[in-house]
């Protein structure tokens, strides 16, 4: 039964999927609902590679909307000044998004925490007035309107409809699927174990000749790339697209959600997208006062409980209350290993 | 020609003693404390918001001013203390104080906008008219800007130089465990620290306002522009961050001039990688 040595996070990790996976089922494409998912699945992605850069590579950066921005508009650009499918500007915005990402990291990875916080923070701040502007209108952002009609995905002769949800989930899926693997891939990889050698003793991890420069250059590269996927996806998924994206909205919904999560804790922004998202949905009613409660919870979470969810669910690090779960799964299987020890 | 040139000169060295007293207050609290304060911005907004509150019960700058800056060093160090106190026990303490202070600032101007609506208040005028010699006409507001600006500056130093607690400030920015050793309370001096920056950036907030308004988002240009010119000064250098607000406001002005007012966050930044590739510790900073 090699799948139930599986750590804490990658239990978290699987059953959240598997239980988002079949979720479509029960709900006979409830249009509402079905669109949060999607949208959980997108916010999912950006959060957990924006926790990857900072959490975890000690990149303090705030370009992480700005990536999603970009990404979604080049995506848009490209499908509708050209007419190239979708399935294939989505890539090519993940990968404009991580050579711009690329760009701006040179010089940050060169800088310490606070420079690096507003040169990447200074991207977001400059990209709206650069697309609004006569430059940005000249490689068809469309000004200050935005892009009004994006093509949404298309397989074979079925065009996706904003009326039927399932599909377009599906894909968010995949994408979120693939995107947290490779993060969690990268996590425990000689990669992660640099970030940790790094964050515990510079000196001493580059004393034993550890490049973190080039191995942080991959990890931006890579989150960029996934952020702007995820915007390329949000494009044609919502169709229209404007500069409002770049709003503090978003940018804090994020926040929150790593924080809530616990920042540098593997699927914790995952499972804060999936909180933050319904808390959003349900604070509706709250109306102006929303964000602003949002802005407090970011303050109280980190004050209080710096390691949020994950924080919570594992314990600092003992992971009791899952261990109680897997003896229990073990057990529901039918074979009772003596493996108390295998956990993170 | 000339009188045009005199004009974006005593605009820079208007706009630039500004900037240095906002630049002041950040430079301060990284220095002493190592706290990158994302919500230096909001604060700006709030000297602003508080000074509109005050101006409207008529009552005149002198007894609003003596008001809001007390209130405003009371709101920097509970902030201070309820804050960012908390995370110093944490070991990646420096990452959190980030999140905590951008929290705060999406946290505050989000009450902007729910308490004050979106749109833009304006201040009255400190001084009205104009003075004119030789030709040039310069308004009394400019004039009042800069001169108590200039004043702020001066009297920021003597602060630092002359008492006792701008002395222990100084210690504690030199040498963290020693001044601990020679009996220096330092959590009382990163409160303070903070409540002056607050004073610093909410004046700040106050003297451009009746220029450039108040809006709930207005203080996300401050807080890059305070950064911009601390990082050019070297972070945590008090006299590099008053040159480099004189020397980026001169260029402001002139950017302003010749391109338009919109390029100048372009510009400054540009200047700033030119820096930092030609000295990446700013004018006079040091790393570390």
């Amino acid at each position: 039964m090699k799948a139930l040595k599986l750590s804490n996070e990658q239990l978290i990790f699987y059953i959240v999927f598997g239980v988002f996976g079949i979720l479509p089922i029960f709900l006979n494409g409830n249009l509402a609902i079905m669109n949060i998912l999607t949208m959980i699945m997108l916010y999912a992605v950006v959060a957990t590679n924006w926790d990857l850069m900072m959490g975890y590579a000690g990149i303090f950066t705030f370009g992480n909307v700005a990536f999603f921005v970009i990404g979604a508009y080049a995506s848009g650009i490209l499908a509708m000044s050209l007419g190239i499918s979708p399935w294939l500007t989505i890539p090519i915005g993940g990968a404009i998004t991580a050579g711009i990402g690329v760009l701006i990291s040179l010089p940050c990875l060169r800088l310490k925490g606070a420079y690096v916080a507003l040169i990447t923070f200074a991207l977001h701040m400059i990209l709206e007035p650069f697309l609004k502007s006569d430059m940005g209108r000249a490689i068809g952002t469309g000004g200050a309107q935005g892009l009004l009609s994006i093509p949404p995905l298309s397989i074979g002769g079925y065009t996706f409809s904003s009326l039927q949800p399932v599909p377009w989930f599906y894909v968010a899926f995949g994408l979120s699927l693939v995107s947290l693997y490779v993060t969690h891939r990268i996590i425990n990889s000689s990669w992660g174990l640099s970030f940790v050698a790094v964050r515990d003793s510079e000196p001493f991890a580059k004393s034993l000749g550890l490049d973190d420069f080039r191995v942080k250059l991959m990890v931006f590269g890579i989150a960029a790339f996934f952020t702007g996927m995820a915007g390329a996806f949000y494009g044609h998924f919502v169709g229209i697209l404007s500069t409002r994206v770049l709003g503090l909205d978003l940018f804090l919904l994020l926040m929150v959600m790593q924080v809530v999560g616990g920042m540098g804790k593997f699927p914790g922004a995952l499972l804060g997208a999936i909180i933050v998202t319904f808390a959003n949905e349900g604070l509706r009613a709250a109306g102006v006062y929303r964000l602003v409660i949002f802005g407090a919870i970011v303050v109280a979470v980190v004050v209080l409980a710096p390691d949020g969810i994950m924080g919570a669910i594992l314990g600092g690090g003992k992971g009791r209350r899952l261990d109680r779960f897997r003896r229990f799964a073990r057990r529901a299987f039918g074979k009772e290993t003596s493996e108390a020890g295998d956990s993170v | 020609m000339t009188h045009e040139l005199a004009d974006v000169v005593i605009s820079g060295l208007s706009s630039g003693s500004t900037y240095a007293v906002m630049a002041l207050g950040m430079a301060l609290v990284y220095g002493i404390s190592r706290v990158f304060n994302f919500a230096y911005g909001s604060f700006y907004s709030l000297g602003g918001y508080l000074a509109w509150l005050f101006l409207g019960h008529q009552i005149g700058y002198p007894a609003a001013l003596a008001c809001i800056i007390p209130g405003l060093f009371f709101i920097g160090t509970a902030t201070e203390r309820f804050t960012l106190r908390p995370l110093r026990v944490r070991k990646n303490w420096e990452m959190l104080a980030m999140m905590s202070t951008l929290g705060l600032a999406l946290f505050m101007d989000n009450l902007y906008l729910a308490v004050f609506g979106p749109f833009a208040k304006s201040l009255p005028v400190l001084f009205e008219g104009a003075v004119n010699t030789a030709g040039f006409v310069v308004s009394m507001q400019d004039i009042a800007t800069t001169a108590i600006a200039m004043s702020i500056i001066v009297g920021l130093w003597f602060f630092l130089n002359r008492t006792r607690h701008g002395l222990a400030m100084r210690a504690v920015a030199q040498d963290m465990t020693g001044s601990e050793i020679v009996g220096i309370d330092k959590d009382r001096v990163f409160s303070y620290t903070f409540g002056i920056a607050t004073v610093l950036v909410g004046a700040g907030g106050i003297l451009l306002a009746p220029k450039y308004f108040v809006s709930p988002l207005g203080g996300w240009d401050i807080l890059v522009k305070a950064w911009v010119i601390t990082a050019f000064g070297g972070m945590g250098s008090m006299l590099g961050a008053v040159y480099a607000a004189f020397i980026l406001g001169m260029v402001e002005a002139f950017v302003a001039w010749q391109l338009g007012l919109t390029w100048t966050l372009l510009i400054w930044f540009v200047i700033l990688i030119v820096m930092f590739i030609v000295r990446p510790q700013g004018l006079r900073g040091s790393w570390g």
